[in-house]
């Protein structure tokens, strides 16, 4: 089981595998945060995925790329798009959210999305969104922070529109 | 009139600091690993629902991790 935390250089090999295979997916919840500039820590990578069955074979080919050690019905439960599967099969764990809680549908994530350093990352308002509509105890501490640091990047953006 | 005024100072100060760091150097502050008892006992898990996967959680993770309900 993966026991190093995640890197920006194990983000590079998840953003490259994943791009020349075509996978459709957005950064969320903390790391998604953290990749917009939200100063925090976090212990998993979250991974918001199109389901669809095409996008599901393109990322079980990209996910064994990366090292992942899937038997063939992890593959399938993977491939099927299940709401949500966590992998400690790999080189670096991840979480794959075909059906994250605030967000309705992948395309209108996709269609409000940010890059950063060609990660696809979902939009801040959207990440909030999903922390607030889980109602968990560590996602309510992590809210007002957060609310704090969408102001924040919304007049630094305001600010660098202007310029 | 302070654009800022609405946050409060020691986390303007934390995404300031932020802000001016690279990505990279970022991520390496951000991501901790730590053991997480019975959430990293498994290789593996996929949930047909998001919600069978909240129930999980309640059902078996310690409270303490947070990822109960409020």
């Amino acid at each position: 089981m993966a026991m190093a935390a995640f890197e920006y250089r194990q983000a590079e090999a998840v953003r490259n595998a994943f791009a020349r295979r075509g996978v459709r997916y957005l950064f969320l919840g903390k790391s998604g945060a953290i990749l917009l500039g939200f100063p925090d820590t976090t212990q998993d990578a979250d991974l918001f995925v199109q389901r669809s069955r095409e996008n599901g074979r393109a990322l079980v080919a990209a996910l064994r790329e990366l090292g992942f050690d899937l038997t063939d019905n992890q593959a399938a439960e993977i491939e099927q798009g299940k709401d949500f599967v966590q992998l400690k099969n790999g080189p670096f764990d991840l979480d794959l959210i075909f059906a994250p809680d605030g967000i309705e549908r992948f395309e209108e994530a996709w269609e409000r999305r940010l890059e950063v350093e060609g990660f696809p990352v979902c939009h801040i308002d959207d990440i909030i969104a999903s922390k607030a509509a889980t109602n968990r105890v560590k996602d309510r501490e992590a809210l007002p922070r957060l609310r704090a640091f969408r102001e924040y990047w919304r007049l630094k953006q305001e600010s660098q529109a202007s310029e | 009139m302070n654009q800022w005024e609405g946050i409060p100072r020691d986390w303007l100060e934390e995404f300031e600091a932020a802000a001016r760091r690279p990505l990279e150097l970022r991520m390496r502050y951000a991501f901790l690993r730590t053991y997480k008892p019975v959430l990293d006992d498994a290789s593996f898990r996929a949930f047909e629902t998001t919600a069978d996967y909240r129930r999980w959680c309640e059902e078996n993770l310690p409270s303490w991790l947070g990822y109960g309900s409020v």
